[in-house]
């Protein structure tokens, strides 16, 4: 079978024992790898009710069967494990380098099992894995972990290094991991879940390769990939723009959240924080990942001011969001040392966003006082507070310790009606795609495994126009401001969408390529000759089912499908002024479409139809 | 009484639309790019026997002149944008925003992309001045 180098390894950080993990070739093609094959071994393992942050949550970090071939947009891998943040499934995916540094060692795999009881590293170098000391690099951001491993592991061959922070340390529920510098590892909180197992980084260099069963199929599907994304104006957008091209458009069709969810429409704001602007003022240059010719990382330099910041990773339109309009400030450069925070710092940038945002909604009425914040105002058009922020929340200092525990535990906590100011789905903090503007959204965020997550599926690109796929039941345009009939829609992007996390490809590339293309690769990649569309999608809806059911177990209901008041109440101004998405008939439709039970649980019949007979015997036993 | 689109009366009634709209003279403000040509390809079958290009001459808000082009003519501007004449209908009906026309390949450009997203504002304010014309469609009765 071609696309996978045939080990997956466990390791006990508790005893410092490193095993072989067999994975069978029904399970492979069933569950494919990365997120899918995660939550099928979570399942196995029949952890669900651990606790987050201690010795039995295992984390699992897999690459897919075309993660580190030269199909454009194989860089990825994803993580998982039971969120900190959120208390049910978790997992966040990541591009850069380190999916193909580890199919170099001859490892698709890794699932990290108990705790260290001193800081500690993976390292596969060549042909040898070891778990060695890292106490000198606890205490570390997460660029200086990559130079200084770079320094001691200097030699032909650049090492790929994964880490942890400070936030991961001290187990901020938002906390990141690391690939190098530009790539992260962002949403569920999987970086802290690494640092209750004391595991500061994991280290590849290899020299090994990625079997391809048909080379010949292989080189022409590449070449026939490579020309879509070439002739693709999303492609064109991301590549000059970065993500950040997402933010004019965005301001025009109501997507972009403004003030902590409170308006919908500054095009000040707007121009001063876009892909455009950027290009003008701070950017050097583009970077890519791994096989991908989009290259859609900014790299920047701010080189004088109070946000002064030597040449380096730039923020994404989320980050610009997140530390830009949701705190109705304009300054760009604000926004940069923003990102170069949460990056050494290693917190995800939207839920860290958003937490600040939802405290500085908090000072605006008064529900935190300067005595709360040590004497730092939170004041919406200001970007120092929010820094200020960042580093109380990584270090877990004053009013940083109630912050990392992200919007949903700091509410909780703080209480005196905060809990209405946030924004938050099971969870997981709304990403900065307002859903009063797309309506499937609102849906997909309501019922995605993550809590609320913009990733976990296609809906994003498909209501908005960036990705068309009319041969799979999809209709050419989709209007974002009406709820009628979205659930098929949401239901075919997320049986579409579920599978590129296991594969693991890139998302921006799948916007460029149909399914028929995506298929034919997987064939020349793996052998699997007969692979067809119906079985990837067939694949998705059982990955979804799958990890619905894993946070049914974990205690999701249908009541936690809802959108928060921030989002049922509507903005005053902009596209989608006035309009709120109809939760209960998006709902309605969609479980209908979808199969779900008054409780929220896939159907036993469901799963059964799916090939997870097993799980709906687990789920329905437990009722 | 309607005009036909695409067509010489058509382009001038579009002209003074675009300078009598508060829209256009406030959205279009920061456009100082140059022309923008707009391009229908033809389609026999409703009488377009070859492409209709419209010379758009637009800065700081204001149309200085408009006119009816050959495409050679239009590949000249700095911003052309080409489209089939079910495509430019669907945008003066609103049904298809220009830039996400573009974006999902149903329009086609040619010209720097980051000026046109960073000046989405000024293209929907000349879409809305496109649906005062009073418009007959060459493929309607």
């Amino acid at each position: 079978m071609g696309g996978y180098v045939g080990r997956y390894l466990e390791v006990d950080l508790a005893h410092g024992v490193i095993s072989e993990l067999p994975v069978s070739d029904e399970t492979r093609r069933k569950y494919l790898g990365g997120s899918g094959l995660a939550a099928y071994l979570f399942f196995l393992r029949g952890k669900h009710t651990a606790d987050p942050l201690g010795p039995d949550n295992d984390l699992f970090v897999l690459t897919g069967p075309i993660s580190g071939t030269l199909v454009p947009g194989s860089s990825r891998f994803a993580v998982a494990a039971r969120s900190p943040l959120t208390g049910i499934w978790g997992e966040g995916s990541c591009g850069g380098d380190f999916a193909p540094a580890l199919k170099r060692c001859g490892v698709d795999g890794l699932v990290f099992v108990g705790q260290s009881p001193t800081p500690v590293m993976l390292v596969l170098d060549g042909g040898e894995v070891q778990l060695r000391d890292a106490t000198d690099l606890w205490g570390l951001d997460t660029y200086e972990t990559t130079d200084r491993l770079r320094e001691t592991m200097a030699g032909k061959k650049r090492p790929s290094v994964l880490s942890i922070g400070p936030a991961g340390e001290n187990l901020v529920r938002f906390a990141a991991i690391a690939n190098n510098k530009h790539d992260f590892v962002g949403r569920t909180g999987m970086g802290a879940v690494m640092g209750s197992k004391r595991l500061k980084a994991v280290v590849c260099r290899g020299e090994g390769t990625v079997p391809i069963a048909d080379p010949v199929a292989y080189k022409a599907i590449c070449k026939e990939l490579l020309a879509k994304i070439s002739q693709s104006v999303p492609a064109q957008a991301l590549k000059e723009m970065g993500t950040d091209s997402a933010m004019d458009l965005g301001m025009m069709i109501g997507d972009i959240p403004i003030a902590n969810w409170s308006r919908g429409e500054d095009f000040e704001l707007s121009n001063a924080l876009s892909g455009p602007t950027m290009s003008e003022t701070y950017l050097k240059r583009g970077l890519a990942c791994y096989a991908c010719p989009i290259a859609c990382r900014r790299e920047v330099e701010v080189p004088d001011g109070p946000y002064k910041m030597a040449v380096g990773p730039g923020p994404e339109y989320e980050t610009c969001a997140a530390f830009g309009t949701m705190l109705a400030q304009k300054d760009l450069a604000g926004v940069i040392k923003s990102n170069e925070w949460c990056n050494r710092y290693g917190v995800d940038s939207i839920s860290a966003g958003c937490t600040i945002a939802w405290a500085y909604d908090c000072f605006s009425k008064g529900l935190l006082t300067l005595e709360d914040t040590g004497g730092i105002p939170l004041e919406f058009g200001d970007v120092d507070g929010a820094i200020a922020m960042l580093h109380k929340i990584a270090r877990r200092e004053g009013i940083g310790d109630l912050l990392a525990e992200g919007s949903r535990g700091a509410a909780r906590r703080l209480g005196r009606g905060s809990e209405e100011l946030t924004a938050e789905i099971k969870g997981l903090e709304i990403p900065m795609h307002d859903p009063r503007g797309s309506h499937g959204l609102a849906l997909s965020y309501m019922t995605s495994y993550r809590g609320a997550c913009h990733k976990a599926h296609l809906v994003e690109a498909i209501e908005h126009g960036l990705a068309g796929y009319t041969d799979v039941g999809l209709e050419e345009n989709y209007d974002g401001l009406t709820s009628e009939g979205k659930a098929p829609m949401v239901r075919i992007g997320e049986d579409l969408g579920v599978p590129l996390n296991a594969l693991a490809l890139c998302e921006f590339e799948m916007w460029c390529y149909q399914f028929d293309e995506l298929v034919r690769a997987i064939r020349a990649v793996t052998g699997w000759a007969d692979y067809s569309v119906e079985e990837y999608r067939r694949t998705g809806e059982r990955l979804w089912l799958l990890k619905r059911s894993l946070n049914n177990l974990m205690g999701v209901t249908r009541d936690d499908d809802r959108l928060p008041l921030k989002i049922r109440t509507p903005v005053p101004d902009g596209a989608a002024a006035g309009l709120v998405p109809d939760e209960a008939l998006l709902l309605r439709e969609y479980y209908e479409e979808r199969g779900l039970d008054e409780r929220g649980r896939p159907l036993r019949a469901v799963l059964e139809q799916a090939g997870l007979a097993e799980v709906g015997a687990a789920l329905h036993r437990e009722s | 009484m309607s005009i036909a689109f695409p067509s010489e009366e058509w382009v001038t009634a579009f002209f003074t639309a675009i300078n009598e709209s508060p829209e256009y003279k406030e959205g279009g403000k920061p456009w100082t790019y140059g022309v923008t040509a707009l391009v229908v390809n033809p389609q026999p079958e409703i009488g377009l026997t070859e492409a209709y290009g419209i010379w758009l001459d637009l800065h700081e808000g204001v149309c200085r002149e408009a006119h009816h082009c050959t495409v050679e003519e239009a590949q000249t501007a700095p911003f052309c944008i080409f489209g089939d004449y079910a495509r430019w209908k669907q945008v003066i009906h609103k049904e298809l925003e220009p830039v996400k026309g573009m974006m999902q390949g149903k329009l086609k450009l040619k010209g720097n992309l980051q000026i046109i997203v960073r000046n989405v504002k000024a293209a929907q304010a000349l879409v809305t001045c496109a649906t005062r014309v009073p418009t007959r469609f060459l493929d309607e009765p």
